[in-house]
């Protein structure tokens, strides 16, 4: 595949269309193949490419290393963009993808023309939400340390399930079809990375000092705490909007993929 | 994306892992991504190169030129294993790019090691099946009229009514947004794809394959692709089929793990 070298790292993408760099960014356990229903309405009027984080497929990681860190994808982000060398870019994140793209924003506004955030993941700390627990721990972020943990004792197929349930509830993996479920499996290894990975949460200073025109996207039927995350940043950050698409959960470019695309090009053609 | 030049045209592919090399061809109105589902376990140990024919995604094609024919996607994918200049190749093709893999096969069998056929598409001719008759088989007659639908300007209309032919009335309607959306990325190819010219198999064609040769099919498929298959089959001389139980046309998306172990286990063999 092609790669860019960042930080020691061949980060692997795929890219295709032409015009203004539209970077896209998956969240856990995805990689490249994630945004692959919307990459032919969105490469009409972009040049999209979509990245691999590292130890994300096509790397078959093991989950063995110390370098698997929030810090590390974002460093990892902003490299490529700075590598990529073209100018302000667009710059669009999913979930996990989601909250490093808000980083990326929040420490290098100048790489970027537009930011889309996908229901960005990640907890949101007492400014933004008094109720939170005061030692940071949530019920989420405990599950997701479960998921870690059977990966290690070799049930692969109960992590899915765990992960895979808990955002989008009870019986979704079961209901999930093969394909789109081999290609998480792929990246079962990751979820060891992502219990150690030292994600911070979002404070309101934070989101107020993003400088960068942003779009919120979110599915209407997404369960858990992912949709106030959401609301919460959008309220803070300056200028932003918010679309919610009808019908989808937290995948909802997989369920609505023209929708999406549309949804997204108005808003960075705008 | 990356692209090799081949007969004129820019061949874009993907080359995921290091190993033995596997080039895999996608069918009917697929391109590329189609195989994102078995690359993970597939290029553990093998380099998987899928390609994306001449007119398919990443291409916007109009459905407007005389170049898409069987002979010229066979021309091209003998093409581009002659442009990766690695000796050679395993070749995987499904369904329409199984009939393309098998004519590549056919005509140069010094660029293929192995052969792998999952559910090639195509007609037999009266020395394979007696009861053939003559002119354009019911499937080909059902491809001009969703070609004529999509010419028109019904996309949707044309897509369903292709479908529901492969997969059984409803399918369609059925079928997920995530590869409903890849379909339709590709629909201008059935425009081409009426003007196929596409050669019935025929007794003698099966008798000159002679490479190791796999036929993969799904247990649950319906219409004429299973006949197909195991004519084929019957005359390859050194043939094996293996059909995967509870699946249909599309079986690697519906059993990824079984078809790469699989496939893993006969191109690994001696």
């Amino acid at each position: 595949m092609q790669t860019l070298s960042v930080n020691g790292y061949d980060m692997a993408y795929l890219e295709i269309g032409t015009g203004r760099p539209l970077v896209c960014v998956h969240g856990t356990l995805g990689d490249f193949r994630t945004w692959s229903a919307v990459l032919g309405p969105l490469s009409k009027n972009h040049r999209v490419i979509s990245v691999s984080l590292r130890h994300f497929f096509p790397e078959h990681w093991d989950g063995v290393g110390d370098d698997y860190l929030m810090v590390q994808h974002v460093a990892d982000m902003i490299g490529f963009l700075e590598k990529l060398g073209d100018g302000p870019v667009d710059l669009m994140g999913h979930s996990r993808g989601g909250h490093i793209a808000f980083r990326t924003a929040q420490l290098r506004p100048d790489l970027l023309h537009r930011l889309v955030l996908a229901e960005p993941g990640g907890e949101l700390d007492a400014t933004l939400d008094p109720t939170v627990a005061p030692d940071g721990t949530s019920q989420r972020a405990a599950r997701f340390a479960a998921s870690a943990s059977k990966v290690s004792e070799g049930d692969i197929e109960g992590a899915l399930k765990l992960f895979f349930d808990t955002i989008e509830g009870d019986g979704a993996w079961g209901r999930l079809p093969a394909a789109p479920k081999q290609q998480l499996r792929d990246n079962v290894f990751t979820l060891i990375g992502q219990a150690g990975e030292n994600r911070k949460p979002y404070a309101k200073a934070e989101a107020q000092s993003i400088e960068t025109p942003t779009l919120f996207i979110g599915g209407a039927a997404t369960k858990g705490s992912l949709p106030a995350v959401l609301r919460a940043l959008a309220a803070q950050v300056p200028g932003a909007r918010t679309a919610m698409i009808e019908g989808c959960g937290h995948w909802m470019f997989e369920q609505a993929p023209e929708q999406f695309s549309a949804i997204v090009t108005e808003f960075l053609e705008g | 994306m990356q692209t090799l030049p081949v007969n004129g045209y820019d061949m874009a592919y993907l080359d995921v892992g290091d190993g033995p090399p596997l080039v895999c061809v996608h069918g009917s109105l697929c391109d590329f991504r189609i195989w994102f589902c078995v690359l993970g376990p597939l290029s553990k140990e093998r380099r998987v190169v899928p390609v994306s024919l001449r007119h398919f995604f990443p291409e916007r094609w109009d459905g407007r030129s005389d170049t898409y024919s069987i002979a010229q996607h066979v021309a091209d994918v003998i093409g581009f294993i002659e442009q990766l200049n690695i000796g050679p190749v395993d070749l995987m093709g499904h369904s329409r790019g199984g009939h393309v893999a098998f004519r590549v096969a056919q005509q140069r069998p010094d660029l293929i090691r192995k052969l792998i056929l999952a559910e090639p598409g195509g007609e037999l001719d009266a020395t394979l099946d007696p009861d053939t008759q003559p002119g354009p088989s019911p499937l080909a007659a059902r491809i001009a009229t969703a070609a004529d639908k999509i010419a028109a300007g019904d996309v949707e209309g044309g897509l369903t009514f292709f479908f529901d032919a492969i997969e059984g009335p409803g399918a369609w309607t059925r079928l997920p947004a995530t590869p409903k959306q890849q379909l339709r990325d590709n629909a201008f190819t059935l425009i081409g794809q009426a003007r196929d010219g596409r050669p019935p198999f025929s007794k003698t064609d099966a008798e000159a394959i002679k490479m190791p040769t796999l036929f993969i099919g799904g247990a649950r498929t319906k219409g004429t692709l299973p006949r197909v298959l195991q004519a084929l089959a019957a005359h390859v001389p050194n043939a094996r089929t293996v059909m995967i139980p509870n699946a249909t046309h599309p079986m690697f998306e519906q059993a990824p793990q079984r078809f790469c172990e699989i496939v893993q286990e006969f191109l690994a063999e001696a």
